[in-house]
């Protein structure tokens, strides 16, 4: 992955432009970070003075502490947890067993069934979005931890994730699996699924991270407070964001809610981006 | 344990194509047999049969005179080792062994006793609790056929075991393989497109081509009485001299003349032999090299191969044609030399136009 | 050879009775088991919902029932409602602005950040961590740097004395800055897509390259560019498939103000149908955003399609 080590001289000026390019771009990306998190840390009358006052003492984690004092925040964090973790595990789940059935097993319709599913990536949301607030108002299920669920576990992502990763694997050993005396479902508990765990981690940390932070239909589908998610909560208090006399409270609700994240993605990067791209080209 | 195993007119197909025509075969108890052909004969498929892993179009497979080819690969009782060893990645190669075992039920206890059997006799008592990456090629090996071991299965059946290991320990393989079937009496199944193999590993040896058998024989026979042209041809490095010549049928035994007027005496009886087109065969060891206008040929000398024990010398006749001899490890001939070569009518074989072989009278 | 060829004498039990061969890949039913959990989710949350929505954009539907039949009147209502024609305005607007500024941004990190420094590896982590915030946070960050008296911007304007524009407020520059926040917080994906590809080309053609004396102008022009032309067409499919979605931003940011000039189409839909509670009209609006993304899927299906001819 590396450029082609060739010096040539005369090129140092252009090196220079781009670097400094690529500097002014990191900046773009670092600056308005830095800004929210040094608004955070300040006091809102002494912001309201002077914005400047940003770049000097004193600081004061009082904002943090009356983030952490508003007592819905951590409802919402346990809603978050409980829809992201269900979407996650349900998915995991459902598109094991499917894409081992489609990978390698028989059965009457199979190819037919999976271009339809295959069709399901072209679907966006929007297309079902209202009729399934029909339906979900109907079935009562709005304003439920499963009725934030159940709508992302028809994503067909998964599916073709774990076929392709199951046809990857070399049939013979489930041939050799069959010669031992494993029926189909014993081959795929003991002998295929936990070769799949690299993509079971992909996909899990790819759907957990969409799942939490999803904000279109936990905002249709959740209206009462205390069945938000925390994006959808986070959103519901800056409504108030005018009046800027609580600026650095809601920056330290952005810090509080960003910064997890964030370090999960350091954590688990590589797969982060394996899923992203994969899904993005599927 | 073991068996015979008998295949009764099979046939088989993928898509139009045909990749086993009528095929029979019988298999006795605790025999070696190698089915041995270039790739695409079908001599997998037809292993495959065996194993359940590929369905019969038609015909029967029987072990033991109970037909099986109507049970799934788990409940034939043999064992198969893989080209690729198909090791479960993810378990030890305890576990790997155990697998099968479990499967069906067996007791803690056995499985255990059973392991430790096979760990000793392939001697990796120390690399059962590894898993098959920690292993190299030869290791993956020994566990495949553990693993086939721990079975105690009617028939062992190898799918190219020895391709994926380089040449030095594939010979080493290839003997402790004959001794483990000395060891275990059972019947085993051996695909191989690697002649040396069939010849030294084999009681019978099957050679497969274009769909069908072309002759079933011992290492042997197969080299010094093949059945066909492609037999002659496939076994035997360098392969068998063959030259277009007429036959001369009056004596008793004929005599096969090429195109530059070269005459050879055969032992082969005359009035078996039909009228056509012949192919007269001979292997380069039987074509000594000797003086020029000492043997029934004079040739140039074009290359030489020292082998060692002896030299193999690629001479060009009169009009053309390339014979292979053989000489002495130490020969003094040098290329540009013209040699005499002295074709051994005993060892001598015809092929008539439809590839079936004639040979010398048995001595 | 005959002599060779033995036929077995003994009589095999089974001999001549026609038994079905074992087939392990034979289609069974059984086997449709592990597919059928998904199917279950599949059928009744996205191909059931996408068919009843379309038959409820043919009706005066509200919140329970489908209501009355009423033919293409709700796509006749679109097409003469202003603010509709206006968010689909908005929308294309939007993607104009994003697409090809992530697509060229994107590339331009890509080609500086390929190496295999530590320096190029912390860089692509930075551009690649917001995308992984949420719609939320995002706009919070970019709401804080656009507003006036505190933001950063403003900040920043005020150090030389000068007015920041007005980004959120202004008519003429309210999508800008939705464009603006939005092309921070995706310009992750096409990097790293870029990078995938410019990763795929051999090592061997840069050293051909070299030995032919190709300066980094030329590699970059005959090599490089060349070989990722087809990611660049999916980039920018994949851009417009997504962009077309704008919501959240707009919501948040400006919610669709002023003057409906940010509200794209997805905005229409939420408005109409959760908020006017007018289902069978957003219905309608949602099946026009469905024709519109599937075209622009379609060309990526095929774009991606191609891929094998052309190598």
């Amino acid at each position: 992955m590396s450029a082609p080590a060739v010096s040539i001289k005369g090129r140092a000026f252009g090196d220079h432009l781009l670097l400094a390019l690529v500097i002014l771009l990191s900046i773009v990306m670092i600056a308005p970070v830095l800004w929210v998190i040094g608004l955070s840390l300040k006091d809102n009358a002494e912001l309201m003075a002077d914005p400047n006052s940003v770049f000097h003492a004193p600081y004061t984690l009082k904002n943090y502490i009356n983030t952490l004092g508003t007592s819905s925040v951590f409802i919402w964090v346990r809603n978050s947890i409980i829809v992201a973790g269900g979407l996650t595990l349900g998915t995991l789940i459902l598109s094991s067993l499917a894409g081992y059935g489609f990978a390698r097993l028989n059965f009457p319709g199979r190819n037919i069934l999976f271009i339809i599913v295959l069709f399901g990536l072209a679907v966006p949301e929007q297309a079902v979005l209202v009729a399934r607030h029909q339906i979900f108002s109907v079935l009562k299920f709005h304003n439920t931890h499963h009725g934030l669920i159940l709508p992302g576990l028809s994503a067909s992502f998964g599916v073709f994730l774990m076929t392709q990763y199951f046809k990857a694997i070399p049939k013979e050993l489930d041939e050799a699996a069959m010669l031992d005396n494993a029926g189909r479902f014993r081959i795929f508990w003991k002998v295929l699924l936990p070769l799949t765990l690299p993509a079971q981690a992909t996909l899990g940390i790819f759907t957990f991270l969409g799942a939490w932070n999803d904000y279109f239909w936990p905002l249709i589908s959740a209206t009462k407070k205390d069945m938000f998610t925390l994006t959808v909560g986070m959103a519901s208090t800056q409504t108030n964001f005018a009046q800027s006399e609580g600026i650095g409270f809601l920056m330290a609700q952005a810090v509080f809610a960003g910064a997890p994240i964030l370090i999960v993605y350091l954590f688990f990067q590589k797969y982060i981006v394996t899923a992203v791209s994969g899904a993005a080209v599927r | 344990m073991t068996a015979d195993i008998e295949i009764r007119n099979v046939n088989k197909h993928f898509g139009a194509m045909a990749v086993l025509e009528d095929l029979s075969l019988s298999i006795k108890a605790r025999e070696f047999i190698v089915f041995l052909g270039p790739s695409g004969c079908g001599k997998s498929t037809l292993l495959r049969m065996i194993a359940g892993l590929e369905t019969v179009d038609s015909g029967e497979i029987a072990i033991n005179n109970e037909r099986i080819d109507h049970l799934p690969p788990g409940k034939r009782g043999i064992a198969m080792v893989f080209q690729s060893y198909a090791l479960y990645p993810h378990m030890t190669v305890r576990d790997n062994m155990a697998f099968g075992l479990e499967n069906i039920g067996m007791s803690r206890e056995v499985i255990d006793a059973r392991i430790n059997e096979a760990a000793r006799i392939l001697e990796m008592p120390h690399l059962l609790e590894r898993k098959p990456g920690q292993l190299s090629g030869g290791q993956r090996q020994r566990v495949a056929i553990g693993r086939a071991i721990v079975k105690e299965p009617k028939a062992f059946l190898f799918d190219e075991p020895l391709s994926n290991l380089d040449a030095a320990l594939r010979t080493r393989t290839r003997l402790e393989l004959a001794q483990l079937h000395q060891r275990l009496h059972s019947t085993m199944i051996f695909v191989t497109h690697d002649q040396v193999e069939a010849m030294t590993l084999a009681d019978r040896i099957v050679v497969m081509n274009n769909r069908k058998i072309e002759q079933i024989g011992t290492p042997m026979e197969i080299y010094e009485r093949p059945a066909t042209k492609f037999v002659a041809g496939f076994v035997g490095a360098p392969a068998m001299n063959f030259v277009e010549a007429t036959l001369d049928r009056s004596a008793e035994n004929a005599a096969a003349r090429f195109a530059d007027g070269t005459s050879v005496q055969t032992e082969i009886v005359s009035n078996q032999l039909s009228d056509g087109k012949h192919t007269f065969g001979i292997r380069s060891e039987d074509v000594p090299i000797v003086a020029a206008g000492q043997g029934n040929a004079d040739g140039v000398v074009e290359v030489l191969e020292r082998l060692g024990e002896r030299t193999l010398v690629y001479a060009r006749l009169g009009d053309g044609q390339q014979i292979v001899g053989s000489d002495a490890g130490n020969s003094r001939v040098a290329v540009g030399h013209k040699v005499g070569l002295a074709f051994d009518g005993q060892k001598s074989h015809l092929f008539d136009e439809t590839g079936r072989a004639w040979h010398a009278r048995e001595a | 050879m005959a002599d060779q060829l033995t036929m077995p004498q003994t009589a095999m039990p089974a001999a001549g009775v026609k038994i079905p061969s074992a087939d392990i890949y034979a289609p069974q039913w059984r086997n449709f088991m592990f597919v059928a959990p998904f199917l279950f989710f599949f059928t009744t949350l996205l191909v059931f919902p996408l068919l009843w929505g379309m038959w409820l954009s043919f009706h005066k539907a509200d919140t329970f029932s489908s209501g009355k039949f009423i033919g293409l009147g709700n796509y006749v209502r679109l097409f003469h409602d202003k603010v509709f024609l206006q968010s689909v305005w908005n929308t294309f607007y939007f993607v104009l602005l994003t697409v090809p500024t992530l697509a060229l941004i994107g590339l331009f990190l890509a080609l500086c950040l390929n190496r295999r420094t530590r320096t190029a590896a912390v860089l692509r982590t930075l551009f690649f961590s917001s995308s992984v915030l949420s719609v939320t946070i995002v706009t919070l960050i970019w709401r804080i740097v656009f507003i006036p008296n505190v933001g950063l911007l403003s900040t920043i304007y005020g150090w030389f004395g000068a007015t920041a524009p007005a980004f959120i407020s202004d008519p003429s520059l309210a999508m800008i800055g939705i464009a603006i926040a939005t092309i921070w917080w995706c310009i992750g994906l096409p990097m790293m897509l870029f990078l995938s590809a410019l990763q795929q080309i051999p090592q061997d053609i840069y050293e051909a390259a070299a030995l032919d004396n190709a300066n980094r102008w030329q590699t970059l022009r005959s090599i490089k560019l060349p070989s990722i032309k087809r990611t660049f067409i999916l980039v920018v499919i994949i851009q417009i498939v997504l962009q077309f979605q704008l919501f959240g931003q707009a919501w948040l940011m400006t919610r669709g103000g002023p003057n409906n000039l940010t509200k794209p189409i997805v905005l229409y839909i939420y408005d109409t149908a959760f908020r006017r509670w007018d289902l069978g009209l957003g219905a309608a609006a949602s099946e026009i955003l469905f024709i519109l993304i599937l075209i622009a899927a379609m060309a990526q299906y095929l774009v991606t399609r191609s891929r094998g001819d052309q190598t």
